[in-house]
């Protein structure tokens, strides 16, 4: 069934067709929330407002092939009205476990590096960040991009080129060690 | 950017990498020459590629079936009811009275002009009392006085 007969559904209380929603898009909201918060607890609360949000009125949706992006949308609103309050539970605040066998020489291993990459990327600014896991991420076009913002095409773009600009330079120190670390395990 | 070379790619380079399938597909047929845009943006592509990829929590979609299936009912909170007013009307008349009385008083005096001694000369004095013909308060009719000082 296509989005507008799902929404259509979902609009006569049709629980089914409210569960096929869900199965469709929790996952790359919920993704998206994992990444603008940081991996905190809360990103499953905030993609799951967004649905309830839908299942309130799922009229405000009004071209139901734009539906990804309206939840992408509202989540990402969610988050930015949280971001105001103060944040717990996410990387940067989870303790460092020290493996006590590790050499600091060694180069990173994969969960490692992806756990530098992740909170490198936790820590850049709220837009550049919404822009990169929107692109990079969730593979949305440009213009899919640009209509989650708000914001023109151009203005995603300049985001996206900062975003890779600014993680490269949080990188600077590690990058060689990431980069020989993938070379070392064959990627 | 490199001379000669389209600056369209640099910027698809620094906003999209250098995966080919990521570029907008109206881009796509530009022409890699594989300069230093290009090779730095494959190092980042090849970092972001290491991030992790979270999977839904265990029972997510359950806890967001449940929470749609509970009856959506608005969360009121009833304000208290206002205190009934304890003070009757001899009590406001009490208040009302004097407060009358002293405005009585206050304006009586102030049209007489029996308090200015009490009163700052900036209202009193001068300035308030400035006696100009009404037509002549912005000070037009001594433009000729000053333009004669100033000719001398």
């Amino acid at each position: 069934m296509t989005d507008a007969g799902l929404l259509e559904a979902a609009a006569g209380r049709d629980h089914v067709a409210f569960a096929e929603i869900v199965n469709r898009y929790y996952q790359p909201v919920y993704r998206l929330m994992w990444r603008m918060t940081g991996g905190a607890t809360e990103a499953e609360d905030i993609a799951q407002d967004a649905f309830v949000k839908l299942w309130q009125n799922p009229a405000q949706v009004r071209e139901a092939g734009a539906l990804k992006g309206w939840l992408m949308r509202v989540a990402s609103n969610g988050v930015i009205d949280r971001s105001r309050k103060p944040r717990h539970g996410d990387i940067d605040a989870a303790p460092e476990v020290q493996d006590p066998h590790a050499r600091p020489d060694a180069p990173l291993d994969r969960s490692q590096a992806a756990r530098v990459i992740d909170q490198r990327i936790a820590a850049l600014p709220e837009r550049q960040r919404l822009a990169l896991s929107l692109v990079y991420f969730e593979g949305l076009s440009n213009i899919g991009a640009a209509a989650v913002m708000e914001v023109s095409v151009e203005a995603v773009e300049s985001l996206l080129a900062r975003a890779r600009r600014s993680l490269k330079e949080s990188l600077s120190s590690e990058w060689r060690e990431l980069l020989g670390g993938m070379a070392e395990t064959g990627r | 950017m490199e001379h000669g070379k389209d600056p369209r790619l640099d910027q698809i380079f620094a906003s999209y990498g250098a995966d080919r399938a990521r570029w907008p597909a109206s881009e796509r047929s530009l022409v890699d020459e594989g300069g230093e845009a290009a090779r730095e943006a494959h190092e980042i592509d090849q970092l972001l590629s290491l991030a992790s990829t979270p999977a839904l929590p265990e029972g997510a979609a359950s806890r967001l079936m449940q929470r749609i299936a509970e009856p959506q009912t608005a969360q009121v909170i009833a304000f208290p009811p206002a205190p009934r007013r304890t003070r009757g009307t001899l009590f406001r008349l009490a208040t009302a009275v004097p407060l009358a009385a002293s405005l009585a008083l206050g304006i009586y005096l102030g049209a007489k002009g029996s308090l200015d001694f009490m009163l700052p000369s900036a209202i009193t004095g001068g300035v308030a009392l400035n006696d100009d013909p009404p037509d002549d308060l912005g000070g037009v009719g001594e433009a000729d006085i000053y333009a004669e000082e100033s000719l001398t």
